[in-house]
């Protein structure tokens, strides 16, 4: 059936149309995108960068945070942080009046430690349970109805809300166990929000290792044991890694499951000042994406916090999106790889 | 295995939880709540009453804000005001008799149903009010109410024989509706002292009123000096409002995103545009809170009160932080979960159906309209539906920039109603989490809050997953 010539140029036009439609509603996505990328960006350089010699704020990234102390004093303006506050009323005896703003001096080094100290070892735990789950899986389980339980479970974990997580790490480790508020907490809850990623990805790198490989080593007289350390562990590990570092990013974004189970909006100490090296894991920390809540919800809003709150949110974003940018470009190249 | 161990427990504390929170709501009602009940309703129609008067007060000198003789009618509106002074005397005094027992019915009560934990008598309690007479002064009431309500209704009577002249036709109208919702109310005032007296503080309250009560129960009260009620109403409109906004915009931009990069778009800017949406997907939920509060919101207020947006009727807004605020930056969280998958389902269409298509002479929008998008509907449905889980389920984004205002936003207003602040499932339990003692009613309605979210994302991803199931099955 061949359409009439001013019919079919109509179609033609309505077509583009439509696909210019469609090309402007994916631009305009990746605009948006692409606006809040700039807009943290270049508000928070100005507090990350310095336009003088080290040209990074080094303050900024290694105190902790402090009150601000803001006043006039002989017509001139002066911000002084709160040690630098006490210091000067030492020599300087007169009153003033002082408005403090706080967490808007110093700097965030005991949130990046926090948010390391977090990511390291809910990753280390999650790795660990996860891949074991996924060798048990792939590897030792046959199909049957409680596998398929199972895997209904995991599908369904990985559609759990985060604040559910929290909820459950709460209720379960903060309570239950009575580990309050504490990295282990926070460990456990945040090990668990990654597992259904992590036994998804490592059971498919588990796929992809060849059968070959395994029959070729239990051929040979290994047990099925030795079969997967020697011969199929290796070889699907990097593939297991590059899957999780999306995991790291998301363990590292998440805020809602560490609110109430690890995180502490102020603390003065570092995590390894403590008294007892085993209190080192019953200590709540600092973290980034919770600062990022407690200072751009829980303190009045003013000038001052402007500064704080761009920092923050800029190392945090960099950081985030590093290691999925990481992630990402792996996976594109372990894909174009992907052949045995 | 220790994953079904976790599903199993998230699903036992969370019923534990709900078989405490039933008992506990149900022991909270009995303690003292049914005696308050009635006198809160009294204290309710009067509220509704004085409401309804400042409205109407408002309107009117609005109205006649431009005219000028307002004298008569703030006399009439003074007098009325006076005529409910007794029944707001009333109200108070029954109020703080009420509270009174109920403080008494809690300490008496609490120590006879928590005695296996604590053994020990009640001793701090000082001087015990006896609950049967303090019941009985309460109830004289009774007739304390239809004496006020006989008198106030003389007087409003008498003031509406002399109504004030209005001179706005608009005004004249609002004031007649008032006159009669005023007769209404007057004409209800027996019946309820005609239930005071029928009300019995002995009656036993149904187990179900429990679960109904958090269900469908439009108040999220606590921390209140006078009754906590948990109803669970306001923050699952909330949601859902703001995963409408949300899935309203994303929808259109993730399906023509999906189609364009995996139907249109030239291979060099494939490659560009997927990696792209997978990191916006990147992007920490936190952040965008705060671009939300920093920017976004004060966007969509200075928007609203341009002058070219005068024909909106609900614009200007005078909310930063609301439900489209956060509906919008959700979306951004959206597009890229429904891209994805939404393109795995137009990728996953055999080459088959698209070259027959091409054979019988479809163009390519022909092609996309008529076979590949029918064939992926059920993948791209079930697309929507993770992003709607993965919307529903979010948390900084609405807790930073919903509003956080506990209340059904007043539909009234049509689509208004999308720029008014509210408070969500998630929101709520992140805000209170962290100040409630742990174990106390609030905390056990916090866990049901959970819950009731745990239970709506399961069913949504499970829809999602079934409809993927079958449309394998079908295409395969």
């Amino acid at each position: 059936m061949i359409a009439a010539p001013s019919n079919r140029r109509r179609t033609r036009l309505v077509e583009g149309l439509l696909f210019w439609a469609f090309r402007i509603g994916t631009y305009f996505v990746l605009l948006c995108a692409t606006y809040i990328f700039l807009d943290i960006g270049i508000k928070g350089s100005r507090t990350v960068f310095t336009r003088t010699a080290p040209f990074v704020n080094l303050t900024f990234l290694s105190e902790p945070p402090q009150t601000l102390y803001v006043f006039d004093y002989q017509g001139k303006k002066m911000e002084l942080s709160d040690r630098q506050f006490r210091d000067w009323k030492t020599t300087h005896k007169e009153e003033v009046d002082v408005t403090s703003v706080s967490y808007s001096a110093g700097g965030i080094w005991p949130c990046i430690v926090g948010t390391a100290l977090l990511v390291i070892g809910s990753m280390t735990l999650a790795l660990f349970i996860g891949i074991s789950c996924a060798i048990y899986l792939s590897e030792y389980s046959r199909d049957g109805r409680f596998i398929r339980l199972i895997r209904v479970a995991i599908l369904n974990l990985a559609g759990v809300p985060s604040i559910v997580f929290g909820l459950f790490g709460f209720g379960l480790f903060v309570i239950f166990f009575g580990w309050n508020v504490s990295l282990l907490s926070g460990w456990f809850t945040l090990g668990l929000m990654v597992l259904p990623a992590i036994i998804t990805a490592s059971e498919e790198s588990l796929r992809a290792v060849p059968q070959g490989l395994r029959e070729g080593s239990l051929a040979l007289g290994a047990t099925k044991w030795q079969t997967i350390r020697k011969n199929v562990l290796p070889y699907a590990l990097p593939g297991i890694l590059t899957s999780s570092i999306l995991g790291i990013a998301r363990v590292a974004g998440e805020t809602a499951p560490i609110m109430f189970t690890a995180a502490y909006a102020m603390r003065d100490e570092m995590p390894w000042q403590v008294s007892h090296w085993t209190n080192f894991f019953f200590q709540g920390v600092m973290a980034l994406p919770y600062h990022i809540y407690v200072v751009s919800s829980k303190i009045p809003q003013n000038e001052y916090t402007e500064r704080v709150q761009y920092g923050t949110a800029f190392v945090f974003l960099v950081v985030v999106m590093l290691i999925a940018l990481t992630s990402i470009l792996l996976r594109e190249k372990q894909r174009r790889r992907l052949s045995w | 295995m220790v994953l079904a161990l976790i599903t199993i427990f998230l699903f036992r504390e969370g019923f534990g939880f709900f078989g405490q929170n039933l008992a506990n709501l149900r022991l909270y009602r009995r303690a003292g709540l049914e005696y308050v009940d009635i006198i809160r309703g009294q204290a309710q129609t009067h509220a509704a009453l004085s409401r309804q008067l400042g409205e109407i007060r408002l309107e009117e000198m609005r109205a006649l804000s431009s005219g000028g003789n307002l004298e008569a009618f703030d006399q009439f509106a003074g007098a009325f005001s006076d005529s409910g002074e007794f029944l707001n005397a009333l109200v108070s005094d029954a109020n703080d008799q009420a509270l009174a027992l109920r403080e008494a019915l809690i300490a008496a009560g609490t120590p006879s149903a928590v005695s296996s934990a604590e053994a020990q008598p009640s001793t701090g309690i000082a001087a015990p009010i006896d609950p049967r007479a303090s019941m009985i002064a309460l109830r004289s009431a009774d007739d304390k109410f239809p004496k006020i309500a006989e008198a106030m209704k003389a007087k409003i009577d008498s003031l509406l024989t002399a109504p004030p002249v209005l001179s706005n036709l608009k005004a004249k109208q609002s004031f007649e509706s008032w006159k009669k919702k005023t007769r209404d109310y007057l004409a209800q005032l027996p019946p309820v002292s005609q239930r005071l007296r029928e009300w019995d503080p002995d009656k036993p309250v149904p187990a179900y009123r429990a679960i109904t009560a958090f269900l469908f129960g439009t108040d999220w009260v606590t921390a209140s000096f006078w009754q906590d009620w948990y109803g669970i109403i306001p923050l699952l409109v909330g949601s859902i409002m703001v995963a409408t906004v949300a899935l309203l915009l994303a929808v259109p931009l993730g399906v023509c995103s999906a189609i364009y990069v995996s139907e249109v778009a030239a291979r060099s800017e494939k490659s560009l545009i997927k990696p792209y949406i997978e990191f916006i997907s990147a992007i920490p939920s936190v952040v965008l809170g705060f671009f939300g509060i920093a920017v976004v919101g004060q966007a969509v207020r200075a928007l609203s009160q341009m002058p070219f947006m005068k024909w909106v009727p609900f614009f200007p807004i005078s909310e930063r932080l609301n439900v489209f605020t956060a509906g919008s930056l959700l979306a951004l969280m959206a597009v890229p979960t429904i891209f994805t998958l939404a393109e795995d389902a137009l990728q996953n269409v055999p080459r088959g159906f698209k070259e027959a298509s091409y054979a019988l002479g479809a163009n390519r929008l022909q092609t996309i309209a008529r076979v590949l998008v029918p064939a992926s509907l059920s993948g791209i449905i079930s697309a929507v539906l993770l992003g709607l889980g993965r919307v529903i389920g979010e948390t900084m984004v609405v807790l930073l920039c919903a509003g956080n205002r506990i209340a059904i936003p007043d539909f009234t207003q049509g689509l208004g109603a999308f720029f008014q602040p509210v408070h969500t499932m998630t929101g709520i339990i992140a805000q209170e989490m962290g100040e409630v003692v742990r174990g106390s009613i609030h905390y056990r309605a916090l866990f049901m809050v959970g819950l009731v979210l745990f239970a709506l994302t399961l069913g949504i991803n499970y829809l999602a997953q079934r409809l993927v199931a079958r449309y394998r099955m079908s295409i395969g």
